[in-house]
């Protein structure tokens, strides 16, 4: 008998997937990015440069983040709304992870809704009105400005943290569901590893946050360059890679 | 692995002279519910269902007003049929075997609260129609192919751990608790975790994986194994401590090899 799959079924797999393969690749290169923030505003410049310029940028940016992205989270309100939660009469651990993969999911659907029209497009009244997409020279101050207001830098760490979680828990959901990681032994153990990778991404990312205020943003600062004195800038100084 | 039954039990040190239960009451299928609290005296061992029986001798509610007694479902008696099962305190088991003194230590209060199960249809009072569970076990084709025109003579040896782990599955009595207690289940719109461990049941049986297609198939549909959302309350709840997560993911991993990657093999 030939095996018949339902467009429910489909449908779930793919949003497991798209969450994975560009949605999780994406954040990692995007707080990656970030935290060259933390060796100063031309570094930071300069690699939203080399994302400009890279070949077939905006077929990327539609069939690798923009249509995933659409779809992941769409579909992903149409779970969680079908979701009955129950925690406060089995408050289990992973009862309290389902929810708050649901949660998560609602406010990052806002939350990287406001960020693209914040930053992406300069959309927000009172914020920016310059988009970092299409000028790299200003891209530094133009999210330091911003970052300034403290209910800014406290919403962009709220939606790093989210999505770190997400992602993170998404790695074991994805485990689980492909049924790569089956007894209760090995749910564990992958379920460690996600908290530990939820909590490095969360780190890394507040601290990329906390770069487009001060150099080196949290960390210590010899784990950073040395800021360039204005006076004697590149011409003079050695390539760096 | 234990179930609830071997747990050692605390004794209630001071007691209240008498106990109250609050019921959830419905007339009939359809019909509007409400709740009746009732006052027994206190006794030494008392469990949910001799509770009841307390109750059912005077139905009289705890403002003096006369009442019908209430109704529910009940067999066996030591936690092995399922069919007592009841939403106690907010949490679903079977009410054999949950003992009021263990229920009054875990409040601390002197009212017991008795509810249906809210995810099957409710027949009166405690009592729900659970055939829904009936009809998931056909639909994964819960059985094993044995009978034909001729004899099939010895199925193959099955391995220790295998049978060890069909054993856990197999003690599955169809209460509904995993289903109960399941964020994802409810509305028709997830087979629940009873059936899929079901199916897992036999499709590790040599002669069940013969058809393991039909099983897979029966759990591929909009209402299938996809919407688990792996809250995994079925598993804690499970009075029978059957390993239906793992059987979820099992089934997840035979329908990620055979039936998503498939088509490689062709």
């Amino acid at each position: 008998m030939a095996i018949k799959f339902s467009n429910t079924f489909l449908l779930r797999k793919l949003h497991q997937i798209t969450g994975i393969v560009p949605l999780g690749i994406f954040f990692f290169v995007h707080m990656f990015t970030n935290s060259k923030a933390m060796n100063g505003a031309a570094n930071f410049d300069k690699a939203v440069k080399e994302i400009h310029d890279i070949p077939y940028l905006l077929l990327i940016e539609i069939f690798g983040i923009f249509l995933p992205l659409l779809f992941h989270s769409v579909y992903g309100v149409l779970i969680s709304s079908e979701a009955k939660p129950n925690v406060l009469n089995y408050g289990y651990g992973r009862n309290w992870f389902y929810m708050l993969q649901r949660a998560t999911g609602i406010f990052l659907f806002l939350f990287i809704l406001f960020h693209l029209l914040n930053l992406r497009f300069g959309l927000i009244p009172g914020l920016t009105e310059v988009a970092v997409a299409g000028n790299a020279d200003k891209a530094f101050s133009i999210v330091a400005s911003d970052f300034q207001k403290t209910w800014v830098l406290i919403v962009y760490i709220l939606g790093v943290v989210a999505t770190a979680w997400h992602l993170a828990y998404g790695f074991f959901l994805f485990a689980v569901d492909w049924g790569i990681v089956i007894g209760e032994k090995a749910q564990k153990m992958t379920l460690a590893g996600c908290a530990a990778l939820a909590v490095l991404l969360s780190v890394v990312g507040i601290n990329a946050a906390f770069a487009f205020r001060s150099p080196c943003g949290l960390m210590p600062k010899a784990l950073c360059e040395a800021p360039a004195a204005p006076a004697k800038a590149a011409p003079a100084g050695p390539t760096k890679f | 692995m234990t179930t609830n039954a071997h747990v050692e039990k605390k004794r209630l040190e001071n007691p209240p002279a008498t106990i109250k239960f609050k019921i959830q009451r419905r007339e009939k299928e359809g019909a509007a519910a409400h709740w009746e609290t009732f006052e027994i005296p206190y006794r030494r061992n008392l469990n949910v269902i001799s509770a009841l029986m307390d109750i059912r001798k005077n139905p009289v509610t705890i403002e003096g007003k006369a009442t019908t007694p209430p109704v529910w479902d009940m067999s066996c008696l030591e936690q092995v049929c399922g069919i007592c099962t009841m939403v106690i305190d907010g949490r679903v088991r079977q009410s054999c075997s949950a003992l009021v003194d263990d229920l009054l230590l875990a409040s601390g209060g002197d009212t017991v609260s008795l509810a249906p199960m809210s995810k099957f249809p409710n027949v009166r009072d405690l009592k729900v129609d659970r055939s829904k569970m009936f009809e998931h076990l056909k639909k994964v084709e819960a059985w094993i192919e044995l009978d034909g025109s001729y004899d099939l003579g010895p199925g193959p040896a099955i391995s220790n751990e295998t049978a060890q782990e069909r054993y856990a599955l197999s003690r599955c009595m169809t209460c509904g608790c995993c289903l109960e207690a399941c964020p994802q289940y409810g509305d028709d719109n997830y087979i629940g975790p009873q059936a899929i461990g079901q199916a897992r049941l036999f499709n590790m049986h040599p002669v069940g994986k013969t058809t393991i297609d039909n099983r897979l198939n029966g759990l591929l549909d909009d209402d299938g194994i996809g919407n688990c959302g792996n809250a995994q309350n079925c598993v804690q709840v499970c009075p029978m401590s059957v390993p239906l997560t793992k059987a979820i993911y099992e089934t997840n991993r035979d329908i990620t090899v055979n039936a998503l990657f498939g088509w490689l093999k062709k």
